[in-house]
């Protein structure tokens, strides 16, 4: 199950964060996600990652805690996409089409002419489409 | 890792036992020792002793049928310490080979010995000491010895005591031949136990894990890390089944067993793992370890002893990771986060494990902190006291009770309540957060160093909060402060609102109400808009004295803040008898800079409307504040502070009485303004705007505003332009409708808090004058005067300033050197003095400040309407350069110290050569000596001037005006660079015109002619520089000037001997039809024969006798004379036959030139009639 979603913006800054859990944990999930940002660091500005990652905005697998998996994403814009899951086997092609969704949304919330790019994402469409597709996201649903 | 016994940590070494002749014992063990591998040696003395090999009674409790326990405690070091693979017995030769006794003797220990070893499995290798090499024994009694030993030749050994080679090459036999036992000895001990796990003729699985272990153990002692590997995996999987099933101990302790047994066999594991290079299998044994128990928590009462457990594991995981960082490949790192990988950066790093270790020590802290805060587990009621006497049993994972009944002890088991309450007794002896602290600094500090800020704050984070625990608020305040520093930075609101709320309630037990207001003031203007009323239990924990961040707390947080500031107290949330309060004698003044987070409470902006102003007049300047603090916020007083104190004004809130204001002596006399409110509603600006008046002219600026709020609290904001404002942190990702500071947007963009005030207008004439050009060489005056008109002139100061018109700045050429200044300036300010009587000019002089060369401060003297003061700078120019000379006048109107008015002049001053001087060498008339190298020099090559030596030579030097001035010459001379005496020539003025005080318009030419006669031989002969001494026609100044002198440096010449001087004799004129003789005389001045060749060539003016081509012989030092007698033909200006006279030595050929082969003919005998005097002057011209 999907935890925890996160966009954050060029500053590291979060511009959106929203749990799933349902349970009281927001501080611990945001201290998950601001860590894994050190992984991404390390990951983008890291010459010798293989050219398989450059080339493509999945970075796969970030931070594994005790209970939980982080996978991070980044755009073109470098804007880093983080879900934090509580299932500790997850296909990678379910990682990938999610955050693949994910960015789409995201695209469709920036684009609004409304919004100012790097201020937080309030849309509240935007809110129903992401908890939309952390519900239909499931291991195996997506090929 | 340090807890875990030496055996367990170190892998097996082989045991090997040797016995008698103990002088060798040394030898033979240290030898084994350094061995590769080692083999460790235990040494017994003498035959006696070897009852220690013997089997020991088994204990009761141990017996391999009871299983009641899985490892023994004590098996690792019984066999890494007391169970030898194999026994070497020693004996001397001479007592085999001796008398009967002795050998008997021998025979008794072997029989003895084997007794010993007799079903263990031990090898037994014999071995014959010899003194020395020559020493022999019987084979026969070899194959006695071998026999009575039951054992195979190759293990009875010879060893040469004394013969070093022999000796080492004995020992290397023995160790190999040991080690073959060792092997041996552990295969057979493994295989025995390994077929019992075959056939399963175990009765537990306690002793399947047992046998397991020890095959692995055994396979560990012969290197064979696989099988080792193996088994050890077998072990634990074994034991992984037990949890469920066991029902041997009561179930808390039982899981402490398997627990211990299981950390045990992982470390062995992961070591093995480790060390094999293989750190991906180590991190996923690892994980699957983890996972297997993390959940095997037990009963609430001994869940501490989970986490501690679990902690450990990571500690220990931690460790062997850092011990074995060598063996990690550096090629793991490229793959992290790929689907070939599910490994991650930090997974291969120690600090991530003891992060985690720390994490779980701190869970088991909470969790012992809460069994003990309860105090009403079922266990404290019924057991009450904490057993003593409880130790360790022998089995890995037990405890047990040792009780003394008379001389006899026992050892009881313990039940479930008692081992908690052992274990709760144990656990309370530790300081458990000092732990938590060093674990999480060390992960901290790896994280650092691994430029990976955000965990090593994470972990900063995780330590300030056990500082906080343990109450060491200073600490845990300089932690926070740094972690949170990091939050502010990258905007994360909701882990900064934790730092703050523990910074908070540090600052109470600190005692600290600044930094209390700093923060309560910083998170209540966080942007957080969550309705989180409902207070979730486990919140304080998760968010610590802060809460659940909240719009509701932030208001909540203000109201706190604004009363403690109107005087009432706060008391500590966690401590209710610590508490802070703001009192009049301790007032708080906050200073808010622009990289504050407290810009968010307070934001001041402020701009003047205009860029510039007049001193006197007034100018519009505009406050605006603007505060995200949650509820609007009512300021008592406002301070405004300019850079200019004058200016500085106070408003103060209409509702507050004037005269409590003005109570206040140091206010006296500051401007005070009303405003009919000074409230700040939340994000909206607050605009005041005022008139500003400034007498003093220079840059006045908005330093600070400064509110007050309540009777001891300010707040002090660095006033900021709203052209360059910095957006506010954290709010400035807040989708938020963007408003300014001022009404006018085009003031919100450009307003600055800074405005000029300007100079007031001078009224004093500064004139500045200068006729015409400057002149190279010259001392030019340049008159200077001041003239007030409306104002007096206080304490002037004149400043004069020379500039390269055309740029540059500087009026110097490094590069050049300059021969006419010292300091390579082109031009230069040589002095400024007052202009008239000269007594009154020194005592201006004198008070001259400073004269640079192109650089000068004079100081001008009081000076009422109507007074003039004058003075004269004067320039020298050492090269033509254009100059800007710029005078500025600084004075004070009036006789206070008041603002200074300066008045600025400038003046382009062109500098120009004023005479220009060209020079020309000539030979006497019809005179021409053969110069041998100008005739071999290429023309045109060189422009060098060549002079036959003693012979006199004309120099006429020239000299042109080449200014626009008419300038005077006074004198022309050549000056010799050499001593008078020692010239190497002499050098006469010969003619030319008078040089006394003669005019020279601009382009008019001036000539001297002088004689030059060389005297040495000499390639290069300097012949010093013409001065020419002028001066103006009209003089500038007044004073008689003795002229400038214009230097010029005559080149150098080349002097040699000439060898032939062809000279030409004829007479000046002649007649037509009269004849008359024409001399070609040439004169040989070596000492040697010169052969000539001449010629003469026909002309219809002329006939003429004498040899047309001839030559002849000229004898050393001689002279060769032609005579030709030419009759002229026809009259006027002819031209005489060309005689061309070649030198056959030199191959040199001499054509007269024409004007000097030119001879005018008169048709008859001319008659002049002219009076004396216009003779001499026609006669001087002619010399011209």
């Amino acid at each position: 199950m999907i935890a925890c979603v996160a966009v954050v913006g060029h500053q590291n800054n979060p511009l959106y964060l929203q749990s799933f859990t349902g349970a009281d944990d927001a501080l611990k999930l945001h201290h998950i996600v601001h860590c894994s940002l050190d992984v991404i660091d390390e990951r983008v500005n890291n010459p010798k990652r293989s050219v398989i990652t450059l080339n493509e905005s999945y970075l796969g697998l970030l931070y594994p805690t005790e209970s939980y998996k982080v996978y991070g994403y980044l755009s073109n814009t470098k804007v880093k996409f983080l879900v934090v899951t509580t299932d500790l086997d997850v296909k990678d092609t379910d990682i990938r089409s999610f955050f693949r969704r994910f960015h789409a949304a995201y695209v469709d919330a920036v684009s609004n002419p409304f919004h100012v790019p790097g201020k937080k994402i309030i849309s509240r469409i935007f809110a129903a489409r992401v908890s939309g597709i952390v519900k239909a996201f499931a291991p195996g649903t997506y090929g | 890792m340090e807890d875990y016994p030496e055996e367990l940590r170190t892998p097996p070494i082989s045991l090997v036992s040797v016995v008698g002749c103990p002088e060798l014992h040394q030898t033979i063990s240290s030898f084994l020792h350094a061995e590769q591998p080692p083999i460790n040696t235990l040494a017994l003395p003498d035959f006696s002793k070897i009852s220690v090999l013997s089997r020991k009674q088994k204990d009761p409790l141990s017996s391999s049928h009871s299983a009641a326990g899985i490892l023994k405690r004590d098996w690792l070091s019984k066999h890494r310490t007391r169970v030898p693979a194999a026994v070497a017995a020693l004996f001397r030769v001479d007592c085999v080979t001796g008398d009967p006794a002795q050998w008997l003797q021998v025979c008794t220990d072997l029989e003895n010995l084997k007794a010993v070893l007799h079903g263990r499995g031990i090898k037994l290798i014999v071995i014959l000491v010899q003194t020395y090499a020559n020493e022999d024994v019987n084979e026969d009694l070899k194959i006695t010895l071998r026999k009575r030993a039951e054992i195979d030749a190759k293990y009875l050994m010879m060893l040469v005591q004394d013969d070093t080679p022999e000796l080492k090459q004995s020992l290397t036999r023995l160790s190999s031949t040991l080690a073959e036992l060792c092997n041996t000895y552990y295969r057979e001990e493994g295989r025995k136990i390994r077929i019992r796990i075959e056939k399963r003729s175990f009765s537990s699985v306690e002793l399947n894990i047992r046998y397991c272990f020890k095959v692995a153990v055994f396979a560990e002692f012969r290197r064979d890390w696989a099988e080792a590997l193996r088994f050890y995996e077998e072990a634990y999987r074994a034991l992984r089944e037990m949890i469920a099933t066991s029902t041997r101990l009561p179930p808390v302790q039982r899981l402490v067993e398997i627990r211990a047994v299981a950390e045990q066999l992982f470390f062995k594991i992961s070591t093995l793992l480790l060390h094999g290079g293989k750190v991906e299998e180590a991190i996923a044994w690892f994980n699957r370890h983890f996972n297997s128990y993390k959940h095997l928590v037990g009963l609430d009462e001994v869940s501490f002893l989970h986490w501690d457990w679990l902690s450990r594991q990571f500690l220990v995981f931690a460790e062997l990771l850092e011990t074995s960082s060598a063996a990690i490949p550096n090629t793991l790192s490229s793959h992290f986060g790929t689907p070939e990988s599910s490994l991650t950066e930090w997974e291969i790093q120690p600090a991530y494990y003891y992060q985690l270790a720390a994490n779980y020590l701190r869970e088991k802290r909470y969790c012992l902190d809460n069994l003990l805060s309860t105090g009403d587990s079922e266990f404290s009621r019924t057991s009450g006291k904490v057993p003593e006497s409880v130790m360790p049993s022998v089995f890995i994972g037990q405890s047990a009770r040792l009780v003394e009944q008379g001389d006899m002890i026992e050892v009881l088991p313990l039940s479930d309540a008692e081992y908690v309450q052992y274990a709760l007794s144990e656990a309370q002896r530790f300081q458990d957060s000092y732990e938590i602290i060093a674990l999480f600094r060390k992960a901290c500090e790896s994280f650092t160093n691994l430029k990976a800020p955000r965990l090593a704050s994470l972990c900063s984070n995780r330590m300030a909060k056990e500082y906080f625990f343990t109450e060491d608020f200073t600490d845990a305040k300089k932690l926070f402060d740094t972690v949170s520093s990091l939050y502010r930075q990258e905007g994360w609101v909701t882990l900064l609102w934790e730092s703050l709320g523990y910074l908070q309630e540090c600052s109470i037990r600190l005692d600290s109400a600044k930094d209390f207001i700093e923060y309560s003031l910083e998170m209540a203007s966080l942007p957080i808009f969550a309705n989180g009323d409902q207070e979730i239990p486990d919140s304080k924990r998760e968010y610590g004295p802060a809460g659940l961040p909240s719009q509701s707390r932030r208001e909540a947080l203000q109201s706190e803040v604004l009363s403690l500031v109107r005087g009432e107290e706060i008391v500590s949330r966690t401590d209710r008898g610590c508490s802070i309060a703001v009192t009049k004698e301790q007032p708080v003044r906050i200073d808010v800079d622009i990289i504050s987070p407290l810009r968010m409470v307070l934001l001041v902006s402020v701009a003047f409307h205009d860029q510039s102003v007049k001193p006197g007049s007034p100018v519009m300047f505009t406050l605006s504040l603007v505060s995200q603090l949650p509820c609007s916020i009512e300021v008592d007083e406002l301070e405004i502070e300019f850079n200019q104190p004058k200016c500085n004004f106070i408003i103060i809130n209409a509702v507050e009485e004037i005269s409590a204001a003005r109570s206040n002596g140091d206010n006296q006399d500051v401007r005070i303004e009303t405003a009919p409110s000074i409230v700040l509603p939340t994000n909206k600006w607050l605009r005041l705007t005022y008139d500003v008046k400034s007498d003093q002219s220079g840059k006045l600026e908005c330093l600070s505003v400064t509110a007050r709020i309540g009777k001891s609290f300010k707040i002090c904001c660095q006033a900021e332009s709203p052209a360059s404002m910095e957006d506010l942190p954290f709010w400035k990702f807040e989708g938020m409708v963007q408003t300014f500071p001022t009404k006018d947007p085009v003031l919100s963009f450009s307003g600055q808090k800074v405005i000029q005030v300007e100079e007031p207008d001078p009224e004093v004439d500064l004139i500045l004058n200068a006729s015409s050009p400057a002149l190279v060489g010259e001392s030019f005056v340049v008159p200077l005067t001041v003239i007030p008109r409306g104002h007096e002139v206080y304490s002037g100061e004149l400043k004069i300033n020379l500039v390269d018109a055309r740029g540059g700045g500087l009026l110097m050429s490094p590069r050049e050197t300059d021969p006419f200044s010292s300091g390579n300036h082109h031009v230069e300010l040589i002095s400024i003095s007052r202009m008239g009587d000269d007594d009154e000019s020194r005592i201006h002089s004198d008070k001259i400040k400073k004269i640079q060369q192109s650089f000068g401060v004079v100081s001008v003297p009081d000076l009422r309407v109507g007074d003039k003061w004058s003075c004269k700078l004067e320039i020298k120019w050492h090269k033509p350069k254009s100059v800007m000379l710029y005078a500025s006048l600084g004075y004070s109107p009036n006789s206070a110290e008041a603002a200074r008015v300066n008045v600025h002049r400038s003046l382009q001053i062109e500098g120009k050569i004023p005479i220009s001087i060209t020079h020309t060498f000539m030979m006497p008339f019809r005179r021409e000596p053969l110069l041998l190298s100008k005739v071999k020099s290429l023309p045109g090559a060189d422009q060098n001037v060549y002079l036959a030596l003693n012979e006199t030579s004309i120099l006429i030097v020239t000299a042109r005006n080449s200014s626009e001035v008419p300038l005077r010459v006074k004198s022309m001379m050549i000056q010799s660079n050499s001593n008078k005496n020692e010239t190497p020539y002499s050098i006469q003025h010969v003619g030319g015109v008078s040089a006394d005080d003669s005019l020279l318009v601009p382009g008019g030419e001036f000539k001297g002619v002088f004689s030059v006669r060389p005297k040495i031989d000499s390639p290069n002969l300097e012949l010093g520089s013409v001065c020419l001494n002028w001066n103006r026609d009209l003089t500038l100044s007044d004073s008689e000037d003795s002229g400038v002198v214009t230097e010029q440096k005559l080149p150098a010449v080349i002097v040699e001997q000439s060898p032939l001087v062809v000279s030409l004799e004829f007479p000046p004129h002649a007649i037509l039809g009269i004849p008359f003789l024409f001399y070609i005389k040439v004169s040989n001045q070596t000492n040697l024969l010169q052969e000539i060749k001449y010629s003469l060539g026909d002309t219809q003016s002329f006939v003429f006798c004498g040899p047309h081509d001839n030559a002849g012989f000229i004898l050393p030092k001689m002279e060769y004379v032609m005579s030709y007698k030419l009759v002229p033909l026809c009259s006027g200006s002819q031209q005489l036959p060309q005689a061309t006279i070649t030198s056959l030595r030199y191959s040199a050929a001499l054509n007269p030139s024409v004007t000097a082969t030119t001879i005018f003919v008169y048709p008859s005998e001319p008659n002049f009639f002219v009076a004396d005097n216009e003779k001499e002057t026609i006669l001087a011209k002619l010399n011209l």
